[in-house]
């Protein structure tokens, strides 16, 4: 720690601090244009230049890089300071274009506030006209390089925070300026952070022009509802309609979003969106009012029950619920239709956390913050392309190999993004990453890289887990994978021996092969390596949509309650029962793969669906489709017509996201509040269809105020909820576990034990010893950054970007096959024939094509099966 | 504001000629070479140009790919530094020198003269390629002014009428 005086006002901060920093600390604000804290200091726009006394000589220096030290003393604003400054403005106006009341960054542009501020009073400097690179092509962000200050934060945060490099600073001198190559339009991630760092109008968004400007806007903060991260939105509104879409700089996630949190929000307001209940007439499908719709529902589920019992009903709910709803969801399938057949995600999505982490661990969630891994010194990726599904996490990662020097090791049956960063790359088939992670471990206990007795003081089962190894060696495996088993002997040395590492795996529907062993291997190794219950380090499971903790917490599950809380549990239950004012059949439900068999066959004749998408998404898509084709009453509860909505027999519309209250927990296990933005479309809250619902079916006391009184009622029943309230969500929300009222969450789990007694390492699966099948091609289903398989399908402007599927193939292959980029193949497996636009990329190694998943009209669901591991395929010329 | 636009957008230049696809397969032993060490950015480059004369885009995104460095990275490398063209150079390059010594002793002439007789402007390579025309700051030999070099040759004391006999015997 070092201590200094800031204009006369002493701060203590930690050694290797900036004076900016410093001095941002005690609320003293130096002026700069150059500087955003999540970027390197660069010192470019010398606008924050201190006067800094120290062993008897003052001397001027900029404030950003220059760390404070012991007995500084430091000056930020005095006559010369302000004079210098002024003169600095003066100099960065003599060649930027006065049209600032054109300009779309006019009254919320730092420039211009600065100059008000320093009261800039003439321009003393001829004035010179330079023309630079203007781009009004490129997909939601506009370029007019004639307004660029060369300050770099786009160049930097383009390349430092998001790995991507698409802008870089080009020519020299006076004529030097911020371009892509050969000036051509943006082909990137289309994240956007270079035009929501810019202090000038030199990048902005495209939607505001002639729009309105950014100081107009109604902002209100809500979450992100595409993938599991939570990051913080602030929605601006014009004339009650978002406009622009942006992330406080003081949220978890520093204002960093990707390309769907920042442009993906206009399918709230697509045309497609369901305005009217839909009622099945006659075959058809036809709108009907409210009051219809709901008693049909409430008339049909009642007369199954009273003819076939309550187990002939199932509900189907998602991760895109809010807590709050899934908790009330729960409460009305469990106490109104009185059934446990009640799942969500396949029954797949969040299968790594609950029969993975929970019982070796204790919590069913993640055990550390994201902005922890940006300090980790090596990161495992096991199956998780980041880049695609989670891509503000992977700024996480590009931060560690940055600023960390951190190793990176790929376990991935694609290329990925990350594998191109210093570390490892173990290209394995699709599903063996498990066996790499057991090879792994092998080669740590016989090298005896493990420090046993610290282990059997905090873990048991290490004698079972070394016998159930016994198959198991570097060599074996490598061979059977056709890997160097010394790149496995090297991953196992950089993970174990880094100070700190986390290994991460990313659920989703498109993931083939067992997450639950692949999991259980993941938390072994951080184990017997040390890397649990300590910062930056632990085990990652990022769940695939925006509530995918939340879901599991609340308990959409066959065989839990809210909390973890077991169905068998008679204590558990009767606490339930006491609060919901109802019996709950003790025995365990029916989990999403049994209630489609039961469909199929007629045991379960009644089936509510809410937010889910079982034909697109869910495995096996004939199987599905005849499952649901067979029941007696269907109910979706959507946005969209999706291909379940248009089985249905009553569909409700729902809100959207950016319409509702509630709270979301993030990955990291962050309860933030949603707030709504003005009303979209004409559907009704989730919340208020299932009280609406339960008091047609005669249990008018499943009735809440609103979604605050939900929360208390959580709080009240589930314990790492114990002291949440919505008083206490702020912008940062809070970390669960929360348990009283003072209690400020715990990022970091485990650090004091386990909630369990001592961790229980799993026995690893028997080594199968698959080999690679050489002779055909294998399908990968993929995530696309661009989509999220939900609703992104219906948002024009990620649409416009990434209009429809792809087979990613890479050059070799194509060439074997005579095909170029655009041409069609015809793809052939188990599902039949699809054909599809080839795409070449870096990413699918040999014999590999990579598809993405969401999109409905591949139908890829066809190819896939439960528990299927690889999807073999004949590739052909179309 | 797309008005404002347009008359700010300045004109692009006109890409050279496009590099046949097996050409570029020649980039493929300097690919090999320098291949997973992004600090030999600046030799790959120099070979590359002593291969091409030059580093069209096609000659850029090759080498991005291969050495796995972002495109704009190279095109920023390649723009900053002098040695480095993205044109085609001609067989002759004229390095006049417009320092005070010579501007005052006349250099300002022999620019134009280039300019009327060879048809090309400081940057420019003329259209039968023969003649680039770079114009610098000083040669180191003021006492020879107005100076121009032709490719490693110097020619010191010059007049307009001179300049053009000296450059026909660059063919």
């Amino acid at each position: 720690m070092v201590t200094l005086t800031i204009d006369g006002v002493k701060v203590t901060v930690k050694k290797g601090s900036s004076i900016l920093e410093a001095a941002q600390h005690v609320g003293i604000r130096i002026p700069t244009l150059c500087h955003d804290k999540r970027l390197i200091p660069f010192g470019a726009c010398r606008l924050c230049i201190v006067e800094v006394t120290s062993r008897g000589r003052t001397r001027t220096m900029p404030a950003c890089f220059n760390p404070a030290r012991d007995g500084m003393e430091v000056a930020t604003d005095t006559p010369r300071l302000r004079d210098s400054r002024r003169l600095q403005l003066m100099l960065l106006l003599r060649s930027h274009p006065l049209l600032c009341p054109s300009c779309d960054a006019g009254g919320d542009c730092q420039l211009q506030n600065l100059v008000f501020e320093y009261e800039v009073p003439e321009l003393s400097f001829g004035r010179q006209s330079r023309y630079f690179h203007v781009d009004n092509d490129s997909h939601f962000i506009r370029f007019n390089m004639n307004l660029c200050i060369r300050c770099g934060m786009c160049v930097r945060v383009c390349e430092e925070v998001q790995g991507q490099s698409e802008l870089s600073f080009v020519k020299r001198g006076i004529e030097s300026e911020v371009s892509t190559d050969f000036d051509r339009t943006l082909d990137c991630e289309f994240c956007g952070q270079c035009a929501s760092i810019c202090p000038v109008g030199a990048i902005s968004s495209k939607w505001l022009v002639g729009t309105g400007r950014r100081f107009e806007l109604n902002n209100t903060p809500t979450v992100c509802a595409f993938c599991s991260l939570g990051c913080s939105l602030t929605l601006g509104e014009i004339d009650r309609k978002t406009a622009y879409v942006s992330s406080s700089p003081d949220s978890a996630n520093e204002g960093n979003l990707c390309v769907k949190g920042r442009y993906g929000w206009p399918f709230a307001y697509s045309d497609e969106r369901l305005t009217k209940p839909l009622i099945r007439k006659n075959g058809a499908l036809v709108e009907t009012t409210w009051d219809e719709a709901i008693q049909t529902v409430a008339d049909n589920f009642g007369s199954i029950k009273a003819n076939s019992g309550p187990e002939s009903l199932a509900a189907i709910g998602s991760q895109r619920l809010t807590n709050e709803e899934a908790y009330v969801f729960n409460r009305f399938v469990r106490t109104v239709l009185g059934t446990n057949n009640i799942d969500h995600a396949a029954g797949l999505g969040y299968r790594a956390l609950k029969d993975g982490l929970a019982p070796m661990l204790g919590y069913a969630a993640s055990t550390n913050s994201i902005r922890e891994i940006r300090e980790a010194e090596a990161v495992l990726l096991l199956g998780a392309d980041l880049t695609e599904t989670h891509p503000v996490a992977k700024n996480e990662i590009i931060l560690a190999s940055v600023r960390r020097k951190a190793k990176v090791i790929v376990v991935d049956s694609i290329r990925t993004k990350l594998s191109d960063r210093d570390g490892l790359f173990v290209n394995v088939p699709q599903g063996a990453e498990v066996f790499i992670v057991n090879a792994m471990i092998k080669f740590i206990m016989d090298e005896g890289l493990l420090d046993r007795a610290a282990l059997d003081l905090r873990a048991e089962g290490l004698e079972a887990l070394e016998e159930s190894l016994k198959d198991y060696s570097v060599e074996t495996v490598g061979v059977n994978f056709g890997i160097d088993p010394e790149l496995i002997r090297n991953a196992a040395r950089m993970f174990t021996q880094a100070e700190s590492a986390v290994v991460i795996l990313a659920e989703g529907l498109n993931r083939l092969g067992d997450s639950v062993a692949l999991s259980k291997a993941a938390v072994n190794l951080a184990l017997i390596s040390g890397h649990i219950g300590k910062e930056s380090s632990g085990v990652f499971v990022l769940g695939e949509k925006a509530n995918a903790q939340g879901a599991v917490d609340m308990g959409l599950m066959p065989d839990t309650l809210p909390g973890f809380q077991s169905i068998s549990d008679e204590n558990a239950r009767s606490k339930f029962e006491t609060i919901w004012n109802s019996q709950i059949e003790p025995k365990q439900g029916m989990g999403a793969r049994d209630i489609m068999n039961a469909a199929a066959n007629g045991t379960v004749r009644g089936l509510y669906v809410v937010a889910e998408n079982p034909v697109d998404t869910y495995p096996n898509r004939q199987q599905i489709l005849n499952a649901l084709g067979k029941l007696e009453f269907l109910v979706v509860q959507d946005m969209f017509m999706s291909s379940t909505a248009k089985l249905a027999h009553v569909v409700l519309p729902a809100v959207a996201p950016y319409e509702k209250s509630g709270t979301f927990t993030s990955a990291e296990r962050r309860i933030q509040k949603l707030n709504p933005s003005s009303k979209i479309g004409c559907g009704k809250p989730d919340l208020e269809l299932f009280m609406t619902l339960a008091s047609k079916m005669g249990k008018a006391d499943l009735n809440y105020s609103g979604y605050a009184e939900v929360m208390d009622e959580i709080a009240s029943s589930v314990p790492m909820y114990s002291g949440v309230s919505y008083g206490r969500l702020g912008l940062q929300g809070l970390v669960w576990p929360c348990v009283d009222a003072e209690d400020s969450g715990r990022p970091t789990l485990y650090e004091g034990g386990f909630p369990i007694g001592k961790a229980k390492l799993a026995t690893a699966e028997p080594f199968a010893g698959v080999l690679p099948k050489a002779d055909s091609f294998r399908l990968i289903p993929c995530v696309q950054k661009f989509h999220s398989g939900s609703f992104s399908e219906w948002s024009p402007s990620l649409m416009e970007v990434c209009p429809s599927g792809f087979a990613e193939m890479n050059g070799h292959d194509m060439a074997g096959l005579g095909v170029v980029d655009g041409s069609d193949i015809k793809v052939t497996g188990s599902g039949g024939t699809i054909i599809l636009k080839v795409k070449q990329s870096r990413r699918p190694v040999k014999g590999t094509i990579l598809v993405p998943y969401h999109f409905s009209s591949n139908n890829l669901n066809s190819f896939t099966d439960w528990g299927s591991t690889e999807i073999p395929i004949k590739v052909e010329k179309a | 504001m797309q008005e404002r636009d347009a008359i700010l957008k300045r004109k692009v230049q006109d890409s050279a000629e496009a590099i046949p696809p097996e050409k570029l397969l020649l980039l493929e032993p300097i690919i090999e070479k320098y291949q997973g060490s992004s600090s030999y950015l600046i030799p790959a480059l120099k070979e590359a140009q002593e291969m091409f004369g030059y580093l069209p885009m096609e000659v850029q995104r090759k080498l991005s790919m291969g050495l796995n460095i972002p495109a704009p990275h190279i095109y920023g490398v390649v723009t900053f530094y002098s040695y480095f063209t993205i044109t085609k150079r001609g067989r002759h390059t004229i390095r006049l020198c417009l320092g005070t010594a010579c501007y005052v002793k006349g250099s300002k002439q022999i620019l134009e003269i280039i300019n009327k007789e060879v048809g090309i402007n400081v940057g420019e390579t003329s259209k039968d390629g023969r003649f680039t025309l770079e114009a610098v700051r000083c040669l180191g030999a003021c006492g020879l002014a107005p100076v121009m070099m032709i490719g490693e040759d110097t020619h010191g004391n010059i007049t307009p009428s001179a300049t053009l006999n000296i450059l026909e015997g660059y063919q």
